[in-house]
């Protein structure tokens, strides 16, 4: 059985990039199967990280001009895990992204279409996990990865913005679609020893990560989960992986 | 040959000519007039869409998008309801022109609707 996670927040900027590319090393390092596709089509930033070599970007993908393994990138020799980690990566072109901010309903429609249908494939090929990392808010692209997942990681940071958006993303998108949701808790500035909730709008909160500005600069250059386990923000991940697989 | 026949020849091919112009005009416009009212009438399922439709149809309609093309029997085995409460929601999603209906032999199949995708 394929593991669908959509990485999603009601604010830009909560770290759902690091926290998706880390958590999907960490799958492929515990020997699961995995691919990490970015779907964050308005703002991509895999390739910032990561050197494509498919022929094909998920935007292809989305618009029916290839099928799903055309966008893969098998980097677990690069990285060295276990098992494969295959990334799908978005065009940044900047003609790409304002072409798809004119895309209408019915692209939309068969965007989800085709997601459905990749995810399906990718679980004939024997994926074990497929991770959406995905654009912030209430957008298509994030809505569509949302609702072809099975399960919807919500990064949270502290600010107050965020947590009302938060609420209403849960009550009125994630639930209509029947989804599983959990909270990630990243960036908090209080004393996370305290700690505190364990369920938050009725959803379970997967761990709280203190705000650390080695986080964001370190993740410029390597994967903090493999290349520091013993790292704070590392065990963290390790740990949510952990929860999500008994969820 | 009567140079007031040539003429009259003439006058009668521009005549053809601008009744040919008007009647081009006339099948383009009504060419657009059909491709919009298409575009009103099949109305594919978005995201959005699905969000706003009342629960027990949202239901139906993401396990049409999660199985595929699927008969009301198969639907029913997935959200455990009776076969003719499914076979009543996918009717009325093909009555909102979300969902196409179509036989296969003695099987009546349903599918999200994409007819825009093909234009």
């Amino acid at each position: 059985m394929t593991l669908t996670l959509a990485i999603h927040s009601s604010k830009g900027g909560t770290g759902k990039t690091s926290i998706a590319v880390n958590l999907a090393v960490a799958f492929a390092a515990s020997g699961k199967n995995t691919c990490l596709i970015d779907l964050d089509l308005r703002g991509p930033s895999l390739c910032s990280m990561f050197k494509p070599r498919s022929h094909f970007w998920i935007n292809d993908f989305l618009s029916g001009k290839c099928s799903i393994k055309d966008t893969l990138t098998d980097i677990r020799d690069e990285v060295g895990t276990k098992a494969h980690l295959y990334l799908s990566f978005s065009n940044p072109e900047i003609g790409e992204i304002r072409d798809l901010v004119s895309k209408d309903r019915d692209w939309q429609a068969g965007a989800l279409k085709a997601l459905m249908n990749g995810k399906k494939e990718l679980a004939e090929r024997g994926l074990d996990v497929i991770i959406f990392d995905t654009s912030p808010g209430v957008e298509y692209e994030s809505i569509n990865a949302v609702a072809a997942s099975d399960m919807v990681i919500i990064v949270h940071n502290d600010t107050s913005a965020c947590t009302s958006c938060t609420e209403q993303l849960i009550t009125g998108v994630y639930s209509l679609l029947d989804k599983k949701c959990a909270i990630i808790d990243n960036m908090y500035h209080g004393n996370c020893l305290d700690l505190i909730d364990k369920e938050r709008y009725g959803v379970p909160i997967l761990a709280t990560i203190p705000c650390m500005c080695e986080i964001a600069t370190r993740s410029k250059e390597e994967v903090l989960v493999h290349t520091d386990p013993d790292h704070m923000f590392s065990k963290s991940i390790v740990s949510i992986k952990d929860k999500i697989e008994i969820m | 040959m009567d140079s007031e026949l040539l003429e009259q020849i003439v006058t009668n091919l521009k005549d053809i000519n601008s009744k040919l112009d008007k009647l081009i005009v006339q099948v383009e416009n009504r060419d657009e007039q059909v491709s919009e009212k298409d575009r009103i009438m099949a109305d594919s399922l978005d995201v959005i869409t699905l969000l706003s439709l009342p629960d027990h149809l949202r239901t139906t309609a993401t396990t049409l998008f999660e199985i595929g093309p699927a008969t009301a029997d198969e639907i029913a085995k997935i959200t455990n309801k009776e076969r003719a409460v499914e076979s009543n929601y996918l009717n009325q999603l093909v009555r909102m022109n979300h969902v196409v209906k179509y036989r296969e032999g003695r099987k009546v199949y349903f599918r999200i609707n994409d007819s825009l995708k093909k234009k």
